[in-house]
């Protein structure tokens, strides 16, 4: 990615050996590494050097992890992506309803790890969401205007739809938990949410995916979320 | 029993006396008065001597007493004067009255007495029980309850000897567990022996001064199936210097209870009927030794289990660090050029999957596993399956077909529904020919949803069908480095069957195996045209 400024990267993490396999990793993204072994020095560290992105460890000997994200959050909205190791799929979306961005479970590989930092990266630079219409697939969609076709076919989306479609778009690249979507788009979590957004997004994909049991964009987590991908990461 | 009845008051000896002079002086009195009183005031002074003398002295005193105050009226008040002879025929009823009166009322006042005798006695019998009881449930450890019952037995049946006999656990031998009082040291109970008899038998026995024994007919079980069911009053009839008694619970021997004595032992039905009443006590007791060392088992157990899965836990997280670190390396030794780094890579993988199964299993066996079992859509099982095999799969195909249209809904935990599908698929996968697809259809049957993954492989021999979903099976003749360790399947088939499902095996035709995935089937919810 030619022409960016220098990109710098705070790796959270007691285990020395991967704090060098993090930055390692990242090199070809990040210019600058920066490291912590504890909680309190990451904070410290994020307050002052301000980094583009941050690779948090949940097993840190002085705070725990959900501790760590919320307190970040009071004062930056600088990506976080953890690193987790035994944890349940609901210990998971908890972190990410206190504000972490993405997870990778350990032992993770390279090129999945250097997908999910440029995600990430890319985030971080492009805070708005895009713009205009979008190819998605064969899909182009526009979600400002509230149009979707395949070729020159208009798909139609449903209102709420659109509504769920506009919240997954907007934080494209990040994984949304069930709780963080049925907030954005229902406004409140009563009722039985996560039936519902199973359905809305059975729909989704049924509309807006070349194969919709072979996903590429509407990305499902088990147990923790969804995730939408502009570009598929994997390269399916 | 050893003190039966009251004990007597040192005035009882005096009762018969004192009510004779009592009746002397009533004469005396009336007598002096003979001219002025009515026969009447006469009887009915007489009455009070009797109800007195039957309340102090007993029926046998208030009798006498009637009697011979009924010749004294006779012969000194009613004329004609000292004879026997009665003249108006109105005067043989007052008599004839007065004694019946006299009699009834002391058989009256006598089985008073006897009533409130009974009554005092149950009421000891009761506060023993009771006693115990709070015995029983008081003391902290089971054996001691055991200990502590077989005293109060002993004190109470005033023996000298009581003993408390149990099963060993595994049936079988039976020990004693408790003694108190001057018992003979016994190690094992002999197996020939009659304790080994009554318990077998779940019948009381006697031991005789001349070392013969005497046996009761077993007990019929209780009708309606109560807890307690009473031993028969049989017959113990000479020289008897031991009582064996079966210890049942709910119509199952748990016990002996021998009470001993160096005299005849010499209960009476009340004695033997509370006998009873201690021996359930007893039974109760030996019942709740064997229920505590059993939670105990059951707790060791318990932690045991709970030890090896937080071992497995901690063994798979720290594990995780060092084969994080050794990905990395292989993955910069494969930038360098390093031919075989992908291969380290593949195998670290391989090794974070067995720890992962071998931590599943673990929680599976211990039934700790936690499951979400809630609304999902088939769609997004399958393609979180397909995503996760995407690494395994390489150039092959897996081709989806859905045989049921519409949105499938099902009933499940969706993490663990994923990782049956993604073993099924992993498994067809390993063992088809690299050219053949693998093909997973979709299809609701009944109240079932259908998951059938289709494989082109060698196909399993009949005889091999149900073992392919046990541990650590592999195919006759693989290779040992081939594949996993053997759990892929025997970890679907037991997450599909924590939630509520299933996986079965079928030969496909023209070659090759079905693994079928079902779960339950769920309405999915109809959404608005327009979108809620």
């Amino acid at each position: 990615m030619p022409n960016r400024p220098a990109q710098t990267l705070l790796v959270v993490d007691d285990e020395p050996g991967i704090r060098a396999a993090v930055c390692d990793a990242a090199r070809a993204d990040a210019e600058r590494c920066l490291t912590a072994a504890t909680g309190r020095d990451a904070l410290d560290a994020a307050r002052r050097q301000h980094p583009d992105v941050i690779v948090l460890d949940l097993g840190l000997p002085d705070l725990e992890g959900v501790e760590v994200c919320r307190r970040l959050r009071e004062f930056t909205q600088v990506p976080i992506l953890v690193l987790s190791a035994r944890h349940s799929e609901a210990e998971k979306a908890r972190l990410l309803d206190a504000g972490a961005d993405d997870y990778v479970t350990k032992p993770f590989g390279t090129v999945e790890f250097q997908a999910r930092i440029r995600a990430q990266l890319r985030r971080a630079r492009r805070p708005a969401p895009p713009h205009g219409p979008m190819a998605i697939g064969p899909f182009t969609i526009d979600v400002e205007r509230r149009s979707a076709a395949r070729g020159d076919v208009a798909v139609h989306l449903t209102p709420t739809e659109w509504h769920l479609l506009q919240t997954l778009v907007a934080n494209a690249g990040r994984t949304m938990t069930h709780l963080q979507l049925f907030r954005a788009v229902w406004g409140s979590s009563d009722g039985d949410p996560q039936q519902y957004l199973r359905v809305y997004m059975a729909h989704l994909r049924r509309k807006l995916e070349a194969d919709p049991y072979a996903p590429r964009h509407f990305v499902t987590e088990p147990g923790v979320g969804y995730r939408f991908e502009i570009e598929p990461a994997n390269g399916q | 029993m050893a003190n039966s009845g009251r004990p007597p008051s040192r005035w009882a000896r005096w009762t018969w006396p004192l009510s004779f002079a009592a009746l002397a002086a009533v004469t005396a009195g009336l007598f002096a008065v003979r001219g002025e009183v009515d026969k009447a005031h006469i009887v009915l002074a007489f009455l009070l001597v009797v109800l007195g003398g039957s309340a102090a002295g007993g029926r046998l005193l208030g009798i006498a007493l009637s009697a011979v105050a009924f010749f004294i009226f006779d012969f000194l008040f009613l004329p004609p004067y000292y004879t026997l002879v009665i003249q108006d025929p109105l005067d043989w009823l007052v008599l004839v009255a007065f004694l019946i009166t006299g009699i009834v009322a002391a058989q009256l006042l006598a089985r008073a007495e006897e009533r409130a005798e009974t009554a005092r006695q149950r009421a000891v019998e009761v506060e023993r029980l009771a006693v115990l009881g709070a015995e029983t449930l008081n003391v902290g450890r089971a054996e001691e309850a055991l200990s502590a019952i077989a005293r109060v037995i002993q004190s109470t049946l005033g023996v000298a000897c009581c003993e408390i006999f149990v099963a060993r656990p595994g049936g079988g031998a039976y020990r004693r567990a408790a003694a108190a009082g001057a018992c003979t040291e016994v190690g094992e109970v002999d197996p020939a022996g009659l304790a080994a008899w009554v318990a077998q038998a779940g019948a009381p026995a006697a031991e005789r001064g001349d070392r013969t024994a005497l046996v009761a007919p077993a007990p019929t079980p209780a009708a309606d199936g109560g807890a307690w069911t009473p031993l028969p009053l049989w017959n113990i009839e000479g020289d008897v210097r031991a009582l064996l008694v079966p210890l049942r619970v709910r119509d199952r021997t748990v016990g002996v209870l021998r009470i001993a004595h160096d005299a005849p032992v010499a209960l009476d039905p009340a004695g033997r009927q509370f006998l009873d009443a201690l021996a359930y006590y007893a039974a109760l007791a030996v019942e709740r030794v064997h229920l505590s060392a059993e939670a105990e088992r059951a707790e060791a157990f318990r932690q045991a289990g709970q030890l090896k899965d937080a071992l497995l836990a901690a063994v798979s997280h720290d594990l995780r660090t060092p084969l994080t670190s050794i990905k990395a390396i292989a993955h910069r030794l494969a930038e360098r050029g390093t031919a075989e780094a992908a291969s380290i890579e593949s195998e670290a993988d391989r090794l974070n999957r067995m720890v992962a199964d071998l931590l599943d299993l673990s929680r599976l066996n211990a039934g700790s596993l936690p499951l979400r079992l809630e609304l999902n859509v088939a769609d997004e099982l399958v393609g979180a399956a397909l995503r996760t095999v995407s690494g395994v799969r390489g150039e092959r195909l897996v081709l989806v077909q859905a045989e049921t249209p519409g949105v499938v809904g099902v009933v499940g935990d969706i993490v663990q529904s994923v990782r049956v599908l993604v073993n099924l698929l992993e498994n067809a996968l390993k063992y088809s020919p690299p050219g053949a697809a693998v093909e997973l259809a979709i299809r609701r049957r009944a109240d079932r949803v259908e998951f059938a993954v289709a494989d082109r492989g060698p196909g399993i021999a009949e005889a091999e069908r149900d073992r392919v979903f046990t541990q650590f099976y592999r195919p006759p003749g693989t290779a040992p480095d081939v594949g996993g360790a053997g759990l892929g399947l025997a970890i679907a088939r037991r997450l599909a069957e924590a939630q509520g499902g299933a996986v079965r095996l079928e030969p496909r035709p023209g070659g090759g195996s079905v693994f079928t995935f079902d779960l339950p089937a769920a309405e999915v919810p109809a959404l608005g045209a327009t979108g809620g």
